[in-house]
């Protein structure tokens, strides 16, 4: 029955969508409601899934011979399924209020529904095929949100996504198919399928093929040099730039290059190799780029999708660690930068609806204004930097005393690239909150006059998400524990 | 000999004689003649396709009972039959999607040719699926490209006149390079007969004889069939000849006619010349080559084009880049997954065809980009067969053109030389393919406010029908591909 | 009790951050007061009460990373120090404030920050001193911030970022540690695992000179004190007195830390780190010096004045002997203090006259004397002169480093302090002399009698009383300081 289930809890918002197509929806009221209790639903069904405890694969169809689309529950497909569940109901809310005023709402709430399901599908692929089909998928469903606004900019950052998402695809499907003939299997094993008497001496080749799939489904993961198509990305709507281009598509890339490394090649044939070194090079270059693009921006969203791009290489920095340590600390940050991130987009995306102000110099003051969204902002800010007592410093802990105790030269200086980007972090997130709180002596108050505080559908997800962020700081052991089991693959 | 086994023969005749016949009737007898024909072909290579499975090897059918080298020889296994079944579907999928389109460029009184040029086509294609002899090939090679080039120059204007004659110049060019080889052929070994041929040919390949020659006359004819199967860099008259066409020629000539080439490329390499031959010749390299460099710039020339009809030509010229690519391989696999490539392409170039003909008819048949903005909106059938014809050629999973990519991947691993080239190529021409197909979908999914609404808008029930038909053919192939890969190995199996 | 003594000033300062404007200035100081001395009192009887070897723990970051508080004697040293300025630089806000803006805004910060200043003194480990240690940057950046103006606000920012870099080099230091020690609390004499550090020593002395320059950030020592000289003088005066009198320690006290504590004077003496460590201190010594010399602005030669001082701590330090410890920590306080009460009456000029440049102020002596007699004073010990704290502190450092056994630093580090004494005095004193004796042109001019309420003067008076005494009778001070080399240099003085 629970096998049934997972396939459930991904048609669920995917099909449970196509009605906001379908009928004119004249009560907005009841659109908001029904979307609300689907999403809500869904999420109760993951959660009920995940709480049960791993089931039996399930094998929905087969597309060639052994080939097949397979889903099954593991000790990383619930962390992911369970941030996930956990942020869409919150963010949906948010996006009532944020969609207001936005044209094409329905459009907007059928695809963001359907991202739902399409991530839950990433995050319960049973085998590397499966997790392809909805990666390709998720570009696909996303890209008309990107497109939302239809400006031309829009449109041309929407292309820009799709070029770099199906082409990152691409590479990642060479890894791909080197899984399916040198492995045992597609599915996911931790420790990796790959068979050493197949391969022989074709050890560099594979390398290379990794480098390839890691590049690739770094795309989404917005590796440099493939991270240009995020920034762009934030002409969204900022429930998506928030909710999709913090968690759930970057995440994606980066949840797919955890389960290529450890799950499919496995740690013990790539630890050491120049595979490792290549890989680690980059992220360690993309953290320190992401970081510095970010200082430089003023755009506010676009400032924090380099933030992103930065953070998001912390967890491929984990990950190309390549030991359970490391693996420990990229999902600790994977599930911490979620919601440090989806809160600040979230604050930031309240000071644009409310006040159509998107630029960092014109912020001065709100500090005052809008003391909620600023005192959450700040928090995470805070949390981002990684001010011990926050969610960000414990995962930062993590992936540096991994990358310490990884005993390569590299490693050193990943940690060293992680400080560094720590600082930057600072210089741009705490500019900001200077800004906004101490606008100068002379600042006259009264042009910003009409500037307020959001409703509740904004406000319950934002201190939801720093209650959360305050309590990763402080209790983390229980998470962290539950983590470590994962990365060490016994659960 | 079972009644069974006269099936191949039938449809051949039943298509010629259906010609014949058609150009006394009027058009609209034409019509329904031509797809009864077609239907019946269909069912009888549905048949054939059943009994040789069945039986689980092929036959070879005498006409008139005569045996070689006297009579001339037609040969059935599971991969003719199969072809032929699925081309008569794509055939009759195109000519009904295309229908209202063809009725409104051809004048009245032509209508019946129109027809008589189909059947022609059919039987030169069903011809060179089953024909043992080389020959015969041969003569319903030039069958076919004077019906093609009718089909092509039945829509009256300048530019498909044009069109029409750079198709003929070279398409002559190809057939007498593959009527050359063939005479060598025959004088090489004395034989028309493929499998005599084979024969033969596998004694001179091991005593080493006439090996400059043997290589001149295999050269001869796979360049003369990749002329007339548009490999680049003969793909020059592509463009012209899909592009202006009407949508059913257009669809018909390239998922049907280019594939009939090549699929008697393959049947010689099979049948003819011997595989391991073929291979030792490096001629496989040679395609090997050039079905890169055609995946790459076939790509380019569609992303530089404005003209949506003429940007799926040079798709078309990319994608039998990827079938020349895999026959370069050289390898079994390379070859399996060739062939599905021909019917996946078979059935999503038919959409993309069909489809782009229903979003220009709601642009007040503009093939620009800029009218074609929201086209989508207007004709929604359209743009979903659209959409998912664009996504199955950029590869995504759960479409055909994702198991093509699969196989044709699979295949790369297993040859270590070609293996990076082939891997790197295949995901540039992925990114291509998403670059330019990508970039129309979201065009014709961009709202604008359109005067161009009103226009047929009566949305042919044909038009939908056939387009529903192909999406979900191509779903099937990507959904449920074992049957058709089983079917090309066994066929392949039956080839030796 | 260490928690209560801690939460007492955050509440407190959160209740005047949160609620809303105060009309009643007055009940606006008392609360102040009240909850400052509440803090104090809480702190004195805690450090009575709590012995040596307790160690609290508050809760768990992560499996191995405790929250801890422990009190030794650097710490109650560091404490003492802080609870005294602290209140004295409160006592004289109340009316330096009182022409500025956003009052509940700084008392709530100030409150804050002591408390943060609190558990970085009682820090039993080094994450806890990190987590307060960052605290702190954040917290006292409001007051550095606080006028508003744009050159605050530059400022204020690039406090900020030169703190974080320091705090993540520290990181590093601490990441390094955490690997390669066999824990992070505090423990005399190093805590690294000589088995772990095999063939690991150069990168473990990378990250010792990493977490002694990131420390030295907020130490000003060259060449990351750039911001000192920015920030100090932007602040409110009160603040600038607290800012370079016990902000910059914190700095000395990760020092502290770091040498004494967690990789152990025998790990880093003698090598490249302790020289090249030296290097840097002198040239900041004599740079910070010169700079003062040069600088026109009264509260930004103070500021560089606290750059070449508290250079004089950290070469103490550096030496790692005996002798220059104890030199080292008088220093500390007399720095304090003195730089507090120069800075506080830097402030009263500022606060009565509106002047801030030196050459402005000529004749200043007849105006407030009280004021630059203590002004004289305090000048006099912070040069070095008998009978002052500073000359002890100055003693003990000097003949500290004479007998060290560093060559060519055991005469290079006493003649360049000496040099700097004198630069010290010739940027100092002309401001007294100028002040007192103004010379031909002004002497017709009547001048009016501008001295401070007694609530400024008082706490400057206090400060001067107690450096003198500090100097007259070091011995109490001298004996507790030598309580905690007893601990620390076990080797030398048992061996």
């Amino acid at each position: 029955m629970s096998k049934v289930l997972m396939l459930a809890a991904i048609l669920l918002p995917i099909i449970g969508s196509i009605p906001l197509f379908l009928f004119k929806w004249q009560n907005r009221r009841a659109m908001r409601v029904y979307l609300e209790i689907l999403v809500c639903m869904t999420s109760f069904l993951v959660w009920y899934l995940l709480l049960k405890g791993s089931a039996e694969p399930f094998t929905v169809v087969y597309f060639t011979g052994n080939l097949a689309i397979e889903l099954k529950i593991d000790g990383l497909s619930t962390m992911f399924a369970g941030l996930v569940s956990v942020l869409w109901p919150f963010a949906t809310l948010y996006s009532f209020e944020y969609m207001q005023h936005e044209p094409r709402e329905r459009s907007f709430f059928l695809f963001y529904t359907m991202t739902y399901g399409v991530t839950l599908g990433i995050a319960l692929s049973g085998n590397l095929l499966t997790m392809y089909f909805f990666y390709e998928l998720l570009t696909l469903v996303t890209v008309p949100l990107v497109m939302q606004t239809l400006t031309r900019e829009a449109i041309l950052a929407s292309r820009k996504y799709m070029y770099y998402s199906l082409g990152g695809a691409a590479f990642a499907f060479i890894g791909l198919i080197f899984v399916i003939i040198y492995g045992s299997s597609m599915d996911f094993v931790y420790g990796g399928v790959l068979e050493l008497e197949k391969i022989g001496s074709r050890t560099n080749l594979l390398l290379l093929i990794y480098v390839f799939s890691f590049c690739g489904f770094g795309v989404k993961a917005t590796l440099w040099p493939f991270d240009s198509w995020l920034p762009h990305a934030s002409v969204a709507p900022t429930p998506v730039t928030a909710l999709l281009h913090a968690v759930a598509v970057v995440k994606s890339g980066a949840f797919a290059v955890i389960r290529m490394t450890y799950y499919s090649y496995g740690t013990d044939f790539l630890r050491g190799t120049w595979a490792q070194d290549v890989v680690m090079t980059l992220t360690i270059i993309t953290i320190v780029y992401g970081c510095s693009r970010a200082v430089k921006e003023t755009h506010l969203k676009r400032r924090l999708a380099y933030s992103t791009v930065s953070n998001l290489s912390y967890i491929l920095f984990g990950a190309s660690l390549m030991t359970p340590a490391g693996l420990l600390g990229a999902l600790t940050h994977i599930l911490f930068h979620a919601f440090m991130k989806i809160c600040s987009f979230f604050c930031v995306g309240a000071v644009m609806s409310k006040t159509g102000k998107s630029y960092v110099h014109e912020i001065d003051g709100f500090g005052k204004k809008m003391p909620a969204v600023f005192a959450c902002f700040t928090i995470s800010a805070l949390a981002l930097i990684g001010v011990p007592g926050m969610a960000g410093f414990i995962s930062k802990w993590y992936l540096a005393s991994a990358a310490v105790s990884a005993d390569n030269p590299l490693a050193y200086a990943g940690v060293a690239a992680l400080l560094l980007s720590a600082l930057l972090t600072a210089i741009y997130m705490l500019t900001l909150v200077v800004r906004a709180y101490f606008p100068g002596k002379d600042f006259d108050y009264a042009a910003i006059e009409r500037v307020q505080d959001p409703g509740v559908c904004m406000w319950v997800p934002l201190v939801f998400f720093v209650v959360v962020i305050m309590i990763f700081g402080l209790r983390s052991q229980t998470v962290i524990g539950f983590l470590s089991e994962i990365a060490a693959g016994r659960y | 000999m079972a009644f069974i086994q006269n099936f191949p023969f039938f449809s051949i005749i039943i298509s010629l004689f259906s010609g014949a016949i058609s150009s006394i009737l009027n058009g609209r007898a034409a019509r329904v003649l031509n797809r009864i024909v077609i239907i019946v072909v269909a069912v009888l290579s549905a048949v054939t396709l059943f009994y040789t499975w069945g039986t689980g090897t092929s036959y070879v059918f005498w006409m008139g009972h005569f045996p070689a080298p006297f009579g001339n020889e037609i040969r059935a296994g599971v991969l003719e039959a199969g072809m032929a079944v699925f081309f008569c579907l794509v055939m009759l999928l195109s000519l009904w999607g295309g229908r209202e389109h063809l009725e409104e460029e051809i004048e009245g009184s032509k209508q019946n040719y129109y027809y008589i040029l189909t059947n022609l086509l059919l039987c030169s294609l069903l011809a060179l699926l089953y024909t043992n002899d080389l020959f015969t090939a041969y003569v319903f090679v030039e069958i076919n490209t004077i019906s093609a080039c009718g089909l092509i120059m039945i829509r009256q204007n300048g530019r498909t006149i044009e069109a029409a004659v750079r198709y003929m110049i070279m398409s002559l060019l190809g057939s007498g390079m593959l009527l050359m080889g063939l005479c060598m052929l025959y004088d090489l070994t004395g034989h028309l007969l493929m499998s005599n041929i084979q024969e033969a040919v596998a004694i001179l390949h091991a005593s080493g004889e006439y090996k400059i020659p043997l290589t001149v006359t295999i050269g001869l004819m796979t360049v003369g069939l990749a002329i007339k199967s548009a490999l680049f860099p003969f793909h020059t008259w592509v463009p012209d000849a899909y592009g202006y066409s009407t949508a059913s020629s257009a669809a018909i000539l390239s998922s049907l006619v280019s594939k009939g080439y090549i699929f008697l490329l393959i049947k010689i390499i099979y049948r003819v010349i011997g595989f391991e031959t073929f291979h030792d010749t490096k001629i496989v390299n040679v395609l090997f080559v050039f079905g890169l460099a055609g995946m790459i710039f076939g790509s380019l020339s569609a992303i530089k084009e404005d003209d949506i009809r003429r940007m799926i030509a040079f798709s078309s010229v990319a994608q039998i880049g990827y079938i020349y690519m895999g026959i370069g391989m050289g390898t079994r696999a390379g070859m399996v997954a060739a062939i599905f490539h021909i019917f996946s392409h078979a059935a999503t170039k038919a959409l993309l065809f069909i489809a782009g003909v229903g979003l220009t008819d709601a642009s007040g048949d503009n093939v620009r980009f800029i009218p074609l903005t929201g086209a989508a909106y207007r004709n929604k059938i359209a743009g979903v067969a659209f959409a998912a014809g664009s996504l199955s050629m950029v590869g995504m999973p759960l479409l055909s053109g994702f198991i093509s990519k699969l196989l044709f991947a699979q295949a790369a691993v297993q040859n270590q030389g070609k293996l990076l080239p082939a891997l790197i190529v295949l995901a540039l021409s992925t990114i291509l393919n998403a670059i330019y197909f990508i970039k129309t979908v979201i065009r014709i999914y961009t709202p604008v406010q359109s005067d161009f609404a009103g226009r047929r808008i009566k949305t042919q029930v044909l038009f939908a029908v056939s387009s529903v038909l192909l999406v979900v053919l191509n779903l099937y192939l990507g959904c449920m591909s074992q049957f058709l890969v089983d079917l090309i190995e066994k066929g392949l199996g039956m080839f030796a | 009790m260490i928690f209560i003594s801690i939460l007492i000033p955050v509440f407190t300062g959160l209740i005047l951050l949160l609620s809303p404007e105060w009309k009643n200035r007055k009940l606006l100081c008392a609360f102040t007061t009240a909850a400052l001395l509440l803090s104090v009192s809480a702190v004195g009887i805690t450090l009575s009460v709590t012995g040596d070897k307790e160690a609290v723990t508050l809760f768990n970051l992560t499996q191995s990373l405790p929250i801890l508080f422990k009190i030794d004697g650097v710490g109650r040293f560091f404490a003492v120090l802080t609870g005294a300025v602290w209140v004295l630089a409160a006592i004289y806000s109340f009316v330096y404030m009182g022409h500025e803006q956003k009052e509940k805004c700084y008392y709530g910060f100030y409150l804050l920050s002591y408390a943060v200043l609190i558990g970085l003194d009682f820090s039993g480990n080094l994450i806890t001193f990190y987590l307060f240690y960052e605290l702190m940057s954040l917290l006292t950046l409001p007051l550095v911030l606080h006028s508003e103006t744009k050159e605050a606000t530059m400022a204020g920012l690039k406090y900020l970022f030169f703190s974080l870099a320091g705090a993540y080099m520290v990181l590093f230091g601490l990441f390094i540690l955490n690997r390669f020690g066999n824990t992070l609390t505090f423990t005399a004499g190093g805590v690294l695992d000589l088995t772990l550090i095999q063939g690991k020593e150069g990168l473990l002395l990378a990250a010792a000179f990493l977490m002694l320059l990131g420390f030295g950030v907020k130490a000003g020592m060259f060449p990351l004190h750039a911001w000192l000289p920015t920030a100090h003088p932007v602040a409110p005066a009160p603040a600038s007195g607290v800012l370079s009198g016990i902000i910059v320690k914190c700095g000395i006290l990760g020092v502290v830390r770091t040498v004494y504590y967690l990789f152990g004077v025998g790990f880093l003496r003698g090598t490249w780190v302790q020289q090249v460590w030296l290097v840097l201190i002198l040239l900041t010594v004599l740079l910070g010096s010169m700079m003062a010399y040069r600088e026109k602005v009264l509260k930004k030669r103070l500021a560089y004045s606290t750059v070449s001082q508290v250079a004089y701590i950290l070469f103490g330090l550096a030496m790692m002997q005996p002798g220059s410890f104890v030199g080292a920590f008088l220093h500390i306080g007399a720095h304090a203090f003195m730089k507090c009460g120069l800075f506080l009456i830097a402030g009263v000029i500022i606060f009565k006259t509106g002047r801030t440049k030196v050459d402005e102020l000529a004749g200043i002596g007849r105006e407030m004397p009280v004021t630059m007699v203590c002004y004289t004073l305090l000048s006099l010990s912070l040069i070095g002169i008998p009978p002052f704290a500073g000359f002890v502190s100055k003693w003990y450092l000097g003949m500290g480093s004479v007998l060290a056994e560093a060559p060519v630093f055991d005469v290079l580090g006493p003649a360049v302090l000496l040099v700097s004494a004198l630069l010290t005095a010739g940027y100092l004193l002309p401001l007294s002399i100028r002040g007192f004796l103004p010379g031909e042109e002004t002497a017709g001019i009547k001048v009016e009698k501008q001295e401070p309420s007694m609530l400024m003067l008082v706490p400057i008076l206090i400060l001067t009383i107690l450096i003198t005494i500090g100097g007259l009778f070091p011995d109490q001070i001298i004996e507790f300081v030598s309580r905690i080399v007893g601990t620390l240099f076990k080797e030398v003085l048992g061996g």
